[in-house]
């Protein structure tokens, strides 16, 4: 018997495989196919060419390839080896302040990218903040705005997944495996050696959304990596799109070798994983036993923590206030809360938001629903069809936004559609479901670590019980993986709620959401009140994280809490 | 049990939310196939005080879809086997002359208008598009207290005593500066010469930014002098910051804003689509287009008789104004933002 998903025979599996095909491969392929056959949907003469395919093996296009290639492989690396041990010491010991702690990882998730390389550069550029307190040095500034940087900040962004897919792990791995390992003689570090392989799943899961998020963002890749002459394919692919007339043929080809590229880390996943079984989560799960520790130990602790946001969340918060509350452009010290005013007078900002707001929690729902039965397929036994929902799911997070949402109006916006008066293109509708097929691959692989934990007994002792199939998930599943499941609908609430690229090109005319209408301050010259905007966004995005996390704390049985609870 | 309540209480919200969404799309390609409604996509800052206008004035239903440039040009060439919108509004007549090279554009209409001066240079032949103000390209923007005495001339930009001192936008970036190039090639008279001239602007110590907003702010913050930038965008920063003068070099390029109409659009759309545009440059519009976004993109100086430009827009007496052909440089966009960023950035 299957654990889980509620019994719906076969009708569940093909329906699940139906969506998926509809909302990603369909909507993916209508794009990528334009690299060989771009006269399909009118942008060409060729119905079959490889001149695009091999016109990105060249010049520029392939620097700027293997660029985002060596950068995303360094980054999902620094994601795990500063996330491992920030979630070890939230999860495993009773170092203070662990709900905010928690709560800054996700501050730190749904920053947009452009946030901290703003931070960044306002901060070490030629006459800028470093240089202003007195801070001569150079050799940073050449640091940060090059490789360094790119990789810096791609790899900070990763901690958050780390973070989060191992705390989860961490929190339904019962102490009986430390305890065992303590038994017989091993130290605490030895006993942290023999629990980790059994937390591989939520490792690997992080390396490869921490690749993949790396090789398909766009944000770094166009204020830090490509004004300091570092060139990477997002870019180069964004490049070809937005020249004039637009080379789709030439961005889906180099959308080709993104999307190839996750079958790196995903093979490494596949070797690494082969022939294992990770479920130890059960009804018999030992409560975890937070180590105590020293006061010498918890101002350590505290002190790396603190550093780490303090770059991870300082330097933004440096971008942001420089950006909306100087009042020429940033280039003096002169504060003006001109920008918070003029935002506040303006009622056109307000229907933006509240939309968002609307479109990010349906999204969410949505998606989590989606999420969670693509986790169970993945953490089953591995098949074909495990196997292809794996890489499809990797392949959709390394597609750039750009990319998908190009592909919804090649795939949806059909002459023969309208014909039979089916008119999906820039519906509400249709940029929803956008927005969910865009999140789920995330979504689905920060729900796989807390999953492929969870045991068959559980549902069966229900069912043994008497409870009907959606009974016994309800009484024997859900309790546990509850916060998880919140977690991955913040997640997705948060990315959606500030998504630019595919609300930019899906949105309905007359209803923007509140990051088109940010981008539309940010293009016409009001660059302090499009900042000021983008503060206030990210501020009520974690006011509405902070909201959820409260509402969760004092509204769900007690039993849901405390398994699977970082914090607790 | 309350639990179980809970939970179903739950599922059965989740599944009411995917029925909405369902729901949504249903109602809205019923409502999309029963009756075609106007679609402007508009870059323009001051397009939804327009739209608003417009509909006020004509009850004809208007929907706008606001975005960059960039956006907006992808959406079209993504769905130009089955196009959702029925004017284009963007600064720029390139992007209009490559969409009219496809026929995209539906010809011959030109509205009941006397254009003046401006107006006259920039309207196209084949009657494709229209314009409705133009900016200038480049503007130098400068800061009187720490430049008294300018340069006068695009020459003396190479000379040392700026050197280190002149900044202006990427054009792969900026949707305006690429006319700023071609208008300079232009005007130097070949291509190879406007290589020339920005291949020295740089050996003088050439600062390129990304667009207006970092290139002002590296003015404001003294990493350069003289800031090359698009003209309404400096006039913007002049009203904010009454140190900061604008200065045009001779010749300066226009660049028209301008709006056309889809070639594809249901006929009734297209009859509505003209009289948006008359409405733009009737009295009202332009009244519309001048308080719409008083320090953005109402800056413009106007293409219509008896039009004056806002009183913060600096006199044109004098200065010496060129147009390029945009069937001739749109074609070489691409390879000279690429070279341009190859050998200059």
């Amino acid at each position: 018997m299957r654990v889980g998903v509620p019994s719906a025979g076969a009708v569940l599996p093909a329906l699940f495989w139906l969506v998926l095909v509809l909302i990603i491969l369909l909507p993916c392929l209508a794009f990528l196919v334009l690299a060989v056959s771009p006269r399909l949907f009118d942008q060409g003469n060729s119905y079959f060419t490889l001149h695009y395919l091999g016109s990105v093996f060249t010049g520029q296009t392939a620097v700027a390839i293997t660029n985002s290639l060596w950068v995303s492989a360094v980054a999902a690396a620094i994601g795990v080896v500063i996330g491992f041990p920030l979630a070890w010491v939230t999860a495993r010991t009773d170092v203070p302040l662990r709900g905010p702690i928690t709560a800054s990882m996700w501050l730190v998730l749904l920053l947009p990218s452009w946030l901290p390389s703003l931070g960044w550069v306002r901060l070490v550029q030629v006459d800028g903040v470093m240089y202003r307190v007195g801070l001569d040095l150079p050799f940073v500034t050449h640091a940060i705005l090059g490789p360094f940087g790119v990789v810096l900040v791609l790899g900070i962004r990763n901690v958050p997944f780390a973070f989060l897919a191992i705390t989860a792990a961490l929190a339904g791995l019962g102490q009986e495996f430390e305890d065992a390992a303590r038994v017989h003689g091993a130290s605490r570090l030895e006993a942290i050696r023999v629990v980790a392989p059994i937390i591989a799943p939520a490792i690997w899961s992080a390396i490869a959304i921490g690749f993949a998020e790396a090789v398909s963002d766009f944000g770094v890749a166009a204020t830090l990596a490509y004004p300091a002459n570092f060139s990477l394919g997002t870019y180069q692919l964004y490049a070809a799109i937005n020249n004039f007339p637009p080379s789709f043929p030439t961005a889906a080809s180099m959308a080709w070798l993104l999307v190839a590229s996750v079958g790196i880390p995903l093979a490494l996943q596949a070797r690494a994983l082969r022939g294992r079984s990770y479920a130890v989560l059960s009804g018999r799960s030992r409560q975890i036993v937070r180590r105590r520790l020293t006061v010498r130990g918890k101002a350590i602790a505290l002190g790396a923590i603190g550093f780490f946001l303090l770059i991870a969340l300082g330097v933004p918060a440096l971008g942001a206030v420089s950006g909306s509350l100087l009042a020429d452009y940033g280039g003096s010290f002169t504060l003006t809360t001109a920008n918070y005013s003029a935002l506040f007078q303006s009622s056109a900002l307000i229907a933006p938001v509240v939309r968002s707001l609307e479109y990010g929690a349906i999204t969410a729902t949505f998606t989590v629903v989606l999420g969670y039965i693509a986790a169970r397929f993945l953490t089953r036994t591995k098949t074909r069809a495990t196997r292809f929902l794996d890489f499809l799911l990797l392949a959709a997070v390394a597609v750039p936004s750009v990319i998908f949402a190009a592909g919804y109006i090649m795939a949806y916006n059909l002459p023969f559609l309208s014909h039979i008066g089916i008119n999906l293109y820039q519906t509400v509708g249709l940029l929803i479901i956008a927005y969910a097929a865009s999140s789920l691959p995330t979504n689905a692989r920060v729900l796989v670590g807390s999953v492929s934990q969870l045991q068959a007994s559980l549902q069966d002792s229900a069912r043994v019980h008497g409870a009907g199939p959606v009974i016994a998930w309800l009484r024997g599943v859900a309790p546990l993986i509850s916060r998880p499941l919140l977690f991955a609908w913040l997640l997705t609430f948060t990315a959606v709620f500030l998504e630019l690229p595919i609300s930019q090109l899906l949105y309905a005319p007359s209803q923007p959401p509140v990051s088109v209408a940010i981008e539309d301050n940010l293009s016409n010259y009001h660059f302090g009140v499009g900042t000021a905007q983008s503060v206030f966004a990210v501020l009520l995005a974690l006011v509405i994280v902070l909201c959820v996390l409260g509402a969760y704390r004092l509204l769900a049985p007690r039993g849901w809490r405390r398994i699977g609870a970082s914090h607790a | 049990m309350p639990k179980i309540r809970r939970a179903r209480a739950a599922l059965a919200a989740t599944t009411l939310a995917i029925a909405g969404v369902v729901g949504g799309v249903e109602a809205a390609a019923g409502s999309a196939a029963s009756q075609p409604t106007l679609v402007v996509y508009s870059a323009q800052g001051y397009d939804h005080a327009m739209v608003a206008a417009f509909t006020k004035a004509t009850g004809i239903p208007t929907k706008l879809d606001d975005n960059s440039t960039g956006p907006l040009l992808t959406q079209i060439e993504a769905s130009k086997n089955n196009p959702n919108w029925g004017l284009l509004w963007v600064d720029g007549d390139t992007a209009f002359a490559g969409l009219d090279q496809q026929h995209l554009l539906m010809r011959g209409f030109e509205p009941s208008v006397s254009w003046d001066a401006l107006g006259k240079q920039v309207v196209p032949t084949d009657k494709s598009y229209t314009p409705t103000g133009v900016t200038l390209m480049a503007a130098m923007v400068y800061d009187s207290t720490k430049v008294p005495s300018p340069p006068t001339s695009w020459q003396q930009l190479l000379s040392s005593q700026w050197k280190g001192d002149v900044g202006m936008n990427d054009p792969s970036q900026s949707g305006p500066t690429f006319p700023f190039i071609a208008g300079m090639m232009n005007y130097l008279g070949s291509e190879a010469a406007g290589k020339s001239y920005f291949s020295k602007l740089k050996s003088n110590g050439l600062v390129v930014n990304p667009t207006n907003g970092p290139t002002l702010q590296a003015l404001s913050n003294g990493q350069i002098k003289l800031a090359l930038v698009q003209s309404s965008a400096g006039i913007g920063a002049a009203i904010g910051d009454k140190s900061l003068k604008v200065k045009y070099l001779n010749p300066a390029t226009l660049l028209p804003s301008c709006i056309g109409i889809d070639a594809k659009a249901p006929a009734a759309v297209q009859q509505e689509a003209e009289k948006f545009i008359e409405y733009v440059l009737s009295p009202a519009g332009q009244k519309v287009m001048q308080s719409g976004d008083p320090t953005g993109d109402s800056l413009y100086y106007p293409v219509i008789d008896g039009v004056k430009p806002l009183p913060a827009l600096p006199s044109l007496a004098g200065v010496k104004t060129q147009r390029i052909d945009p069937y001739k440089w749109g074609g070489l966009e691409a390879s000279i933002n690429t070279w341009f960023d190859s050998n200059i950035k």
